[in-house]
């Protein structure tokens, strides 16, 4: 019989070192965290130009000479905040964008409260959505503008590019769900089970709580185990304690979700898959996906658990434009916009494709505006004449380009 | 000899003594207030002509009760008395006999579960989910309790009686269920660690232990993740994880009812006051932008 060899000795003198050592960081760590602390979000200087109800226009006040003809709308997702672009100075996409040289809008949404609960999909994408790109197409005297969507911004977006093609040139998503129908992400798989009903008629609109609970439960063991593990690991580190406490400061920053919109997006998108298959319905107009025309740009995270790579790259295989590019990239549904590697790639990448389209101006008329229902069709008549040749597109993006992991690769996150 | 058998512990006298002792009390508590009326029309001379009235009802009052006393401790009604007294039992018995098979149910499940306890912990494989003590235990309040909180209420409090029952009853199966979901997500701990026990017996066979502790904390979280993963995607999550946000939105809608009763004792809008003057407001603007935008 053989006897194992476990070295007690060896293990107990490390156990000892371990605690000497979490003893000093301790020490450390109060010293830390009783200093004044830099956490602050969302630092780069903007200003309110628009507001309506509690959705805000964020103007970001240009650092560099614009160099686009055609300014850029970010649509944030109405789960968490904005902020996330703009989380610290020397980690924003935002300032990346900026120093770019884009006249740079973002929607701010605001905290819903109970009497916006029945805002729906129409109210804030055939509302809010629109009237702030009327106010920037009259404001720059443009006829169409850039549009960048974020997760369920993206969504968002995608749904009025289809309604409104008359409004957007350029269209960039990014971890945007659009095919619902996948086991990947858990979202997926725990959402088509939920009785959305049952919950939206008695909260009205969904508790960030129980959302922020929700996200948490996807993966508790990084989350909610090992996530302050390395806190603990690190927290004699003033740096990494600021980064730290900036991040769960956006995190833990999340508005209710309006109930109408959990409704529609739960019933329409995760359980009837219907956007993808051009059968979705907003103020009973169809939104069809071959409507989408101009220039789309898709990128999502191969890493991502929120929005798995199956639920946003059939996206390109559905819509009418000819010019599209599909990027994969290796890492998580946060990662591509605050990892310091993807913060070199990923918004000069944006940034880069929408100069090589930014090539024609296209001044605007002086508007005089149609009935809401009838001016997306009007329009699109008058602008048939105006429309960008094809041969102008630009070489890289041929028609239905599709590249994937065009970026350099990291790991998630 | 017979009266033996039926009333072994002499149920019968005892009663009988103390009722006859209660007809003794009414019977002097009556005449107590006959003989203070007198005294207390001497000094109302003011003329309150409801006091002796009052008094008088009283006094009849106790002479009835000595009277239905008296009559009640007559042998006849004694032995009626006890004939109906006997149903009680029976009623307990049954109650003890339905909760006791619950109790056997689970407590068989508890056997059978503590005889998997030797069972190896089969790494990633959630087949044998054993959060059936907690369903179990759901069940029985389902089949047994919960017809208590069911039971219609009568007269005038009885809407809010009601409401109050069904948020105790909507209560108790959100925390059944809840401890339900919540057993599940302590499977992942427990066999995770069942796991690096296995592990660490592994590498002590082959010579591999590590001195940096960090190593076996990586190696226990991954393992952890991995079963989290794996449970998730369990339809038994998927299914317990619906019914408990269920119980709770049904919680929270029977407890939001029963304050809504309370709010309408105070001056402040209700819930759904307030819901309904915001869905008034949004149909309002809804339409002004609507014929905002067609007038530009």
């Amino acid at each position: 019989m053989s006897q194992t060899k476990i070295p007690v000795d060896l293990i107990l003198s490390k156990l000892a070192e371990d605690a000497e050592r979490a003893q000093s960081r301790a020490r450390k760590a109060s010293e830390v965290l009783l200093d004044d602390l830099d956490t602050e979000l969302a630092q780069t200087a903007y200003e309110v130009v628009y507001q309506e109800d509690r959705v805000k226009l964020k103007h970001y006040l240009p650092r560099t000479k614009i160099c686009y003809k055609t300014p850029l709308l970010v649509t944030y997702a109405l789960i968490n905040r904005e902020t996330m672009l703009d989380l610290q100075p020397g980690r924003s996409v935002v300032e990346r964008f900026l120093a770019a040289g884009i006249d740079l809008y973002m929607i701010d949404w605001g905290y819903p409260t109970r009497k916006d609960r029945f805002l729906g999909f129409d109210d804030h994408i055939n509302g809010y959505m629109d009237n702030i790109v009327d106010f920037i197409r009259e404001k720059h005297q443009v006829e169409k503008i850039n549009l960048m969507g974020i997760c369920m911004g993206g969504t968002f977006s995608v749904i009025y590019s289809a309604l409104h093609p008359d409004k957007i040139k350029n269209l960039i998503t990014t971890v945007t769900p659009t095919n619902f129908d996948t086991k990947k992400g858990l979202l997926h798989v725990w959402m088509e089970n939920i009785d959305v009903d049952r919950v939206v008629d008695t909260y009205g609109n969904l508790p960030a709580d129980m959302m922020n609970l929700g996200f948490l439960l996807l993966n508790p063991a990084r989350l909610m185990i090992d996530k302050y593990v390395g806190f603990t690991e690190n927290m004699d580190n003033k740096q990494f304690v600021e980064n730290f406490v900036r991040m769960e400061k956006w995190i833990f920053d999340s508005p209710d979700l309006p109930g109408e919109v959990f409704r529609q997006f739960i019933k329409d998108c995760y359980q009837g898959n219907k956007l993808i298959q051009s059968k979705l319905e907003v103020d009973g107009k169809r939104v069809d996906l071959k409507k989408l025309t101009m220039p789309l740009l898709n990128i999502y995270g191969k890493y991502d658990h929120l929005v798995p790579p199956e639920a946003c790259e059939q996206l390109v295989h559905h819509v009418g434009s000819k010019d599209t590019e599909d990027i994969c990239l290796n890492t998580g549904h946060i990662g591509i916009y605050v990892s310091s590697k993807y913060q070199e790639a990923f918004a000069p990448k944006i940034a880069s494709w929408l100069k090589e389209r930014d090539a024609l101006p296209e001044k605007r008329a002086p508007r005089k505006k149609a009935p809401a229902t009838k001016s997306a069709g009007a329009s699109r008549k008058a602008l048939q004449g105006k429309k960008t040749p094809k041969k102008s597109a630009p070489k890289k993006a041929g028609p239905k380009i599709s590249r994937a992991g065009a970026l350099p690769e990291t790991t998630n996150g | 000899m017979n009266e033996k058998i039926d009333d072994p512990f002499g149920m019968t006298s005892m009663v009988n003594t103390w009722m006859k002792s209660m007809g003794d009390l009414w019977g002097s508590g009556a005449g107590q207030w006959g003989a203070f009326p007198g005294q207390q029309q001497a000094g109302t001379t003011a003329g309150n002509s409801t006091t002796p009235k009052a008094q008088a009802a009283m006094a009849a009052t106790l002479k009835n009760w000595q009277s239905m006393a008296g009559a009640m401790a007559t042998p006849a009604s004694m032995t009626a008395l006890f004939k109906g007294s006997g149903a009680m039992p029976e009623v307990l018995l049954k109650l003890a006999q339905t909760s006791m098979g619950s109790f056997m149910e689970m407590q068989q499940n508890m056997i059978q579960r503590v005889g998997r306890m030797g069972d190896s912990a089969k790494a990633y494989q959630f087949q044998d989910i054993d959060e059936n003590m907690f369903r179990v235990w759901t069940d029985i309040y389902e089949k047994e309790f919960r017809q208590f909180f069911q039971i219609p209420q009568l007269g005038l409090m009885r809407t809010y009686q009601e409401k109050a029952n069904v948020v105790a009853d909507k209560y108790n199966l959100f925390q059944s269920t809840l401890s339900e979901f919540l057993s599940l997500l302590g499977l992942p701990f427990s066999r995770s660690m069942q796991v690096m026990q296995e592990k660490l017996g592994e590498m002590a066979e082959n010579g591999e232990l590590t001195d940096d502790t960090k190593v076996y904390y990586n190696m226990w979280v991954k393992v952890l993740e991995g079963h989290f993963m794996t449970l998730f995607q369990t339809p038994e999550y998927v299914e317990t994880l619906t019914r408990t946000v269920n119980a709770l939105a049904d919680f929270s809608a029977a407890r939001d009812a029963a304050f809504e009763d309370m709010l309408s004792l105070l001056p402040v809008a209700k819930k759904t006051e307030m819901d309904d003057m915001a869905r008034e407001l949004y149909e309002l603007k809804k339409r002004l932008r609507k014929l905002e935008k067609a007038q530009k």
